[in-house]
């Protein structure tokens, strides 16, 4: 206990009301899974989930900082699409353009998420309705350059997707994780971590005590943009071409586990770890259900019912004086 | 210490400041006083560094200074516990108190175990009982009191600002404040006491400046002024009787509501009284004696787990709020921002707000009629405004408290509640919320005004119940009522 509290320390207490509800959560679905069929629990099945929940991993880790100072991003998806398309549109299949390109894009997303802060910032417009508005003059840049799948990437740029660990553990799942844990410490062990739920909790208070609340809006922006471009190379690693609407659900879909590991929307309460285990939750749930042979488009009704009913959990009693 | 020569500042469309000078020395306490919307406020800031002055020169510590963020006056010396306060509720104590100031480790991370420690010597060295790590959500309303004036204490506090710090305690916890000041003025500390409360003023300060209008009156020893002058000073005429005369009562004042045995878990333990009709029924005690609770419960707002309320003979216990107000029951709450006032409508919505069925036809609603209710209000309470499409934002606290006033004389026919009706009036509003408050009553109605103010209660009530630790502990008939009766009571002191 208490040497859980010294080493991720504030970062864990601050979304335990998450954390426990997520993992009593994915302990029932995992029962469930093993009841229904042999194959759920073996360890193939186990690592393709952790495999798969990758992509929506990295998407969330940003998502969860722009929710964290009690703002939103809802650009993910588009600069996910146009992050896909320019780096398997530039590479081209050409190997000496592999690490240019991906450094740019990554540094694109750096930019777009400045782009987003300094609006938020300048116009003082809620983050919802900026990121809105970005969003779509991206999704419309993405279509500009291309209406279909465009380039191709070399040989071994799968390695991101498809690679494997010794034991067969996925390279990019096991990646996301330790950025995820990475993320958690520095959230819990660093000025900039400290203020950003600062912010969240309340900002003219952030303001009044002289905090740098702009830099860390600007900071938090940033990184979503990063992550999302991160997701974007991801996506071209996993699918071999970029699309322009490959991040078309990855949008709504990042505030799901953000939400269901007990980050409040409103701001200053939940954290990444809380995040990691949304996704997969949600992995999870998917891949059970294809056991169960459910469509897909019952997959996002009791997706749904499971968003609801892991948040109704936090709501907090109403309390009157 | 600080020093202001003819420091102005405007905001579009008002005059905030205008050409005020100010003396603090080290080693006082410094009261500022002034009506609501005398410049008090702005004043703060822009000693804080919130707001840069349009004109006027600051001397702080021997030399000239222009604040470009709170931050600059922050690093220079200057603390300011704002009346919200400026805290982040899901942080820990340890955290607050030294957020922007955190306690590193070797590798620049944030070392959670030196912060709580020596938040814990902090806290010990000023006698204030916190556990660093709890909550702030989870603390009372006192407790984030001296959070605020522990984060204070981190840094090398020069000059000390504390606008209301009394809104939110009462009672021991308002001693304990003035210890903790009188302690640091002992110090060295320069310390700015802004309040309403001239009788803290007294206890605590030694010299006073008067705001009037964004104007500097004056400043006087405290030991060379008497109540009178000082209301004088800040309202511009003397205010010999802050309270209305005693009314006569009229000889038949049947009751109106029976409260038996009411009791909230935790809260309220077996309360009983009675209102009666045209009577002024003040209910006292200190924060947190269940006051406010025992109001929602007749409310219908706060679950009873027992006992029973009676209105005119008909069994109201089980009554929600919206059948309470059918009923002809209103409740004025403390928290005007948070459950009063809709703050972004207009004045005539706000006044129409619990009556729109009788300003609604074909179900929609009739915004000239509603005008002319509001216009009829607006004069009848003397609501400061440019007319009935005010915004109730930009309003003073005087005039919103006035506006909800008005919303629930139109609807309670038989039963006022009024919660704290002039926390953050100022003086000259005040005088014209208890001439609101007779009239309501002299119309036949049922008034039950919960104050932690002792001269109101007294000015004002012709009853008084007195409220400790959940219970009614006493009720005063009117030739009973005296500050130092209601005080034995809410403390359980012997009456001296």
């Amino acid at each position: 206990m208490n040497l859980t509290r010294s080493k991720l320390g504030f970062g864990i207490n601050r979304s335990r009301a998450g954390i426990i509800v997520v993992v009593a959560l994915l302990a029932i679905l995992f029962i469930i899974g093993i009841a229904v069929s042999d194959r759920f629990g073996t360890s193939r099945n186990l690592l393709n989930i952790y495999e798969q929940s990758t992509g929506l991993a990295l998407v969330s880790l940003g998502q969860t900082l722009a929710v964290l100072t009690g703002g939103i991003d809802l650009s993910v998806g588009s600069v996910i699409s146009l992050v896909s398309m320019l780096t398997s549109g530039l590479i081209s299949g050409d190997q000496s353009m592999v690490i240019p390109v991906v450094i740019g894009v990554l540094a694109l997303g750096l930019a777009i998420g400045a782009v987003n802060g300094g609006v938020i910032i300048l116009t003082g417009v809620h983050p919802l309705i900026v990121t809105l508005g970005t969003g779509a003059i991206i999704q419309g840049i993405a279509l500009l350059y291309g209406l279909g799948p465009i380039g191709k990437v070399p040989k071994g740029f799968d390695y991101f997707a498809y690679g494997r660990l010794p034991g067969g553990i996925s390279f990019g799942a096991t990646f996301t994780m330790l950025l995820f844990l990475l993320t958690a410490f520095l959230l819990a062990r660093t000025k900039a971590g400290r203020y950003i739920y600062a912010t969240g909790d309340d900002p003219h208070a952030a303001t009044l005590m002289g905090l740098p609340t702009t830099r860390i809006i600007m900071l938090v922006y940033m990184l979503t943009g990063f992550c999302s471009a991160l997701t974007g190379v991801y996506l071209v690693s996993r699918f071999g071409v970029g699309q322009p609407y490959t991040g078309a659900n990855y949008t709504l879909a990042s505030i799901t586990p953000v939400v269901v590991g007990g980050t409040m929307l409103a701001g200053g309460r939940g954290g990444v770890i809380g995040t990691l285990l949304g996704v997969y939750l949600v992995s999870l749930l998917n891949n059970l259900l294809n056991f169960l042979g459910v469509s897909t488009h019952l997959q996002l009704v009791a997706q749904g019912l499971v968003i609801i009913a892991a948040v109704s959990v936090y709501v907090e009693k109403r309390r009157i004086a | 210490m600080l020093s202001l020569s003819g420091v102005s500042k405007s905001f579009p469309g008002v005059r905030a400041l205008s050409e005020v000078s100010l003396d603090v020395r080290s080693g006082e306490i410094h009261a500022l006083v002034g009506e609501n919307g005398a410049g008090k406020s702005t004043l703060t800031r822009t000693i804080a560094g919130v707001h840069q002055p349009d004109e006027g020169t600051i001397r702080f510590d021997g030399r000239d200074i222009r604040w470009t963020s709170p931050g600059d006056a922050k690093k220079a010396g200057i603390h300011v516990i704002y009346q919200e306060f400026v805290l982040f509720p899901h942080l820990s104590v340890a955290e607050n108190i030294y957020i922007g100031h955190e306690r590193k480790t070797r590798f620049c991370l944030i070392d959670h175990k030196k912060a709580a420690a020596d938040a814990r010597e902090l806290l010990a060295r000023f006698g204030l009982d916190l556990d660093p790590k709890a909550m702030v959500s989870d603390l009372s309303v006192a407790d984030q009191q001296m959070v605020e004036i522990a984060k204070a204490l981190v840094h090398d506090v020069k000059l000390l600002i504390l606008d209301e710090p009394t809104a939110v305690i009462s009672g021991p916890e308002v001693d304990v404040l003035f210890k903790r000041l009188r302690a640091l003025r002992d110090a060295g500390v320069a310390i700015i006491y802004i309040s309403h409360r001239l009788e803290e003023i007294f206890a605590l300060c030694d010299r006073v400046s008067v705001l009037k209008d964004g104007r500097y009156i004056g400043t006087r020893p405290v030991a060379e002024v008497d109540r009178n002058e000082l209301i004088s000073m800040m309202v511009g005429r003397s205010l010999v009787e802050l309270f209305p005369p005693r009314r006569t009562l009229a000889a038949d004042r049947p009751t109106v509501l029976e409260v038996s045995d009411v009791s909230v878990p935790g809260r309220v333990r077996n309360a009983s009284l009675v209102l009666r009709a045209g009577e002024i029924t003040g209910l006292a005690g200190m924060v947190g004696a269940g006051r406010s609770e025992l109001a929602f419960a007749i409310f219908g707002a706060l679950k009873k787990s027992g006992g029973s309320v009676v209105l005119d003979g008909k069994d109201i216990s089980k009554t929600t709020p919206a059948e309470a107000i059918a009923a002809g029951i209103g409740l004025v709450t403390e928290d005007r921002k948070g459950q009063g006032l809709a703050m972004l409508l207009d004045i005539a919505a706000n006044i129409t707000a619990s009556t729109l069925p009788t300003v609604t036809r074909y179900g929609l609603i009739d915004r000239n009629q509603e005008n002319s209710i509001a216009e009829a209000e607006i004069a009848n309470y003397r609501v400061a405004c440019r007319g009935p499409s005010t915004g109730v934002l930009q309003m003073s606290g005087g005039n919103q408290q006035k506006v909800i006033l008005a919303r629930w004389a139109r609807t309670s026919s038989r039963v006022l509640i009024l919660d704290e009706p002039t926390r953050g009036v100022d003086v000259g509003a005040k005088t014209e919320i208890y001439r609101i408050i007779h009239e309501l009553a002299d119309s036949g109605i049922a008034v039950l005004m919960i104050s932690s103010e002792l001269p109101e209660i007294v000015g004002l009530s012709d009853r008084v119940y007195v409220m400790r630790e959940g219970e009614i502990v006493g009720a005063l008939e009117t030739d009973e009522i005296s500050e130092q009766a209601v005080i034995a009571l809410a403390t359980h002191q012997l009456a001296a």
